[in-house]
């Protein structure tokens, strides 16, 4: 998905979420802060998405998999619920700056039908904030400053698009006087 | 991005592209005439109203040797009627202006620009696809061929801001599969929410990607259970779609 390249694909992977370690792994104590100790079993860590999805899905030669992957907290039952609530509130920025891409990459890992439902519908009603604060920029820097500040990277691009197509054209009417 | 320009056209090439649009002036001066690239101009003659591109109207225009006539949608009285249209139909567009019959079997169906939707005998209760840049454009250039401009421009205004709210609230229907109804909507009006829209479904798709896979391998197991006779051939077409 996405390019090589592309940073937001990059820093979402950098995201951390909790992992349980199932094996007990000798010298790997430092990750939690324990220099030169072993990682017990059952410890719960927080590691970054692409190394947890990696432990978690490596099958070893005879065992189970090493880690267990947890819901992050940005993705976590709580949010869901205020996301049902009223979307427009929640300030997406300080659950994961990266929320949508997030979860996406969370979805393809657990099968959770209800999470599409939420996740689809809460940037929908979102998209149409962003819609008309980009048209009104009056509204951004007022009223809407809140909502602004808690627009995660996806959205934030959205505005900007729809920003600078607006004022393409306004820019085109105010050429058309100047001739 | 390598490219500067975000896809799809700007707001001066689409202006650009209305410019071939035909209006309709009553020359002041004559002219013989014109061979052009684009096909003959006819020859204008001081009493006589003859359809010109835009483009070279408004060089007429701007040099006095003609009046532009406004097409009959640019008038008040009409853009009152489309305005209410669109105020009380929440769903949709005022509809695009209706294509004239097919013509005889040898001849290619003419589409816009080749047909004249803004010259002074276009429909009056329905907005071409270059209606705000045409109406701006003759608003800007042409202002005292109008009767009533402050009003037209008001009235030009206000369509636009119902319009594109439209647009915008048409993205809380959408999901990543469906669309939105976008029959009547002009150049520009395009232009302006291209990249909104696209950006929404965009995203809509990241969320919705792992649904679609799911299904595609669900898809993928019923055939070769189905059909095991084939699946040679379906596991070839899988190849293609990844």
């Amino acid at each position: 998905m996405g390019s090589y390249y592309d940073i937001d694909a990059i820093l979402t992977d950098a995201q951390k979420v909790p992992c349980t370690f199932e094996l007990t792994v000798p010298g790997l104590g430092y990750v939690e802060g324990n220099m030169n100790g072993d990682m017990k079993q059952g410890s719960k860590v927080e590691l970054p998405l692409w190394l947890g999805e990696m432990l978690a899905l490596s099958q070893s030669l005879n065992t189970s998999s090493l880690v267990t992957l947890d819901t992050p907290a940005a993705l976590a039952p709580r949010v869901m619920n205020a996301l049902k609530a009223d979307a427009r509130t929640v300030d997406l920025r300080a659950l994961a700056p990266h929320f949508y891409n997030l979860g996406a990459r969370i979805l393809e890992l657990f099968e959770e039908e209800d999470m599409i439902e939420v996740l689809s519908d809460s940037f929908k009603s979102r998209a149409a904030i962003i819609a008309d604060q980009a048209h009104n920029p009056r509204g951004a820097l007022g009223e809407g400053a809140d909502f602004m500040r808690g627009l995660d990277e996806n959205e934030r691009q959205l505005f900007r698009a729809a920003h600078d197509s607006a004022k393409a054209v306004r820019t085109w009417m105010a050429d058309l006087k100047k001739q | 991005m390598a490219l500067p320009l975000p896809p799809g056209l700007t707001p001066p090439e689409i202006a650009f592209l209305c410019e071939m649009e035909l209006v309709t002036v009553v020359p002041r001066q004559r002219l013989e005439r014109l061979e052009l690239l684009g096909g003959p101009l006819p020859p204008l003659n001081p009493p006589h109203r003859t359809a010109l591109p835009l483009w070279l109207a408004l060089l007429l225009k701007r040099q006095r040797r003609a009046n532009i006539l406004p097409p009959p949608w640019l008038s008040p009285h009409s853009l009152t009627a489309i305005l209410d249209h669109e105020t009380t139909h929440e769903q949709g567009f005022s509809p695009p202006p209706r294509l004239p019959p097919l013509p005889s079997q040898n001849t290619l169906p003419f589409s816009p620009p080749f047909l004249p939707s803004s010259t002074d005998n276009a429909a009056p209760d329905a907005l071409p696809y270059h209606w705000l840049e045409l109406g701006e454009m003759l608003l800007e250039a042409a202002t005292d061929d109008f009767e009533d401009p402050d009003n037209v421009r008001k009235l030009l205004r206000g369509l636009r801001e119902v319009r594109m709210a439209k647009l915008r609230q048409g993205v809380e229907v959408l999901d990543s599969e469906g669309g939105i109804s976008m029959n009547g909507v002009g150049g520009m009006e395009v232009a302006e929410g291209r990249a909104f829209v696209t950006g929404v479904i965009d995203g809509l798709r990241k969320i919705t990607v792992s649904r679609e896979q799911q299904k595609k391998d669900k898809d993928g197991e019923q055939r070769e259970n189905g059909y095991s006779g084939t699946a040679e051939d379906y596991d070839d077409d899988e190849m293609d779609m990844q």
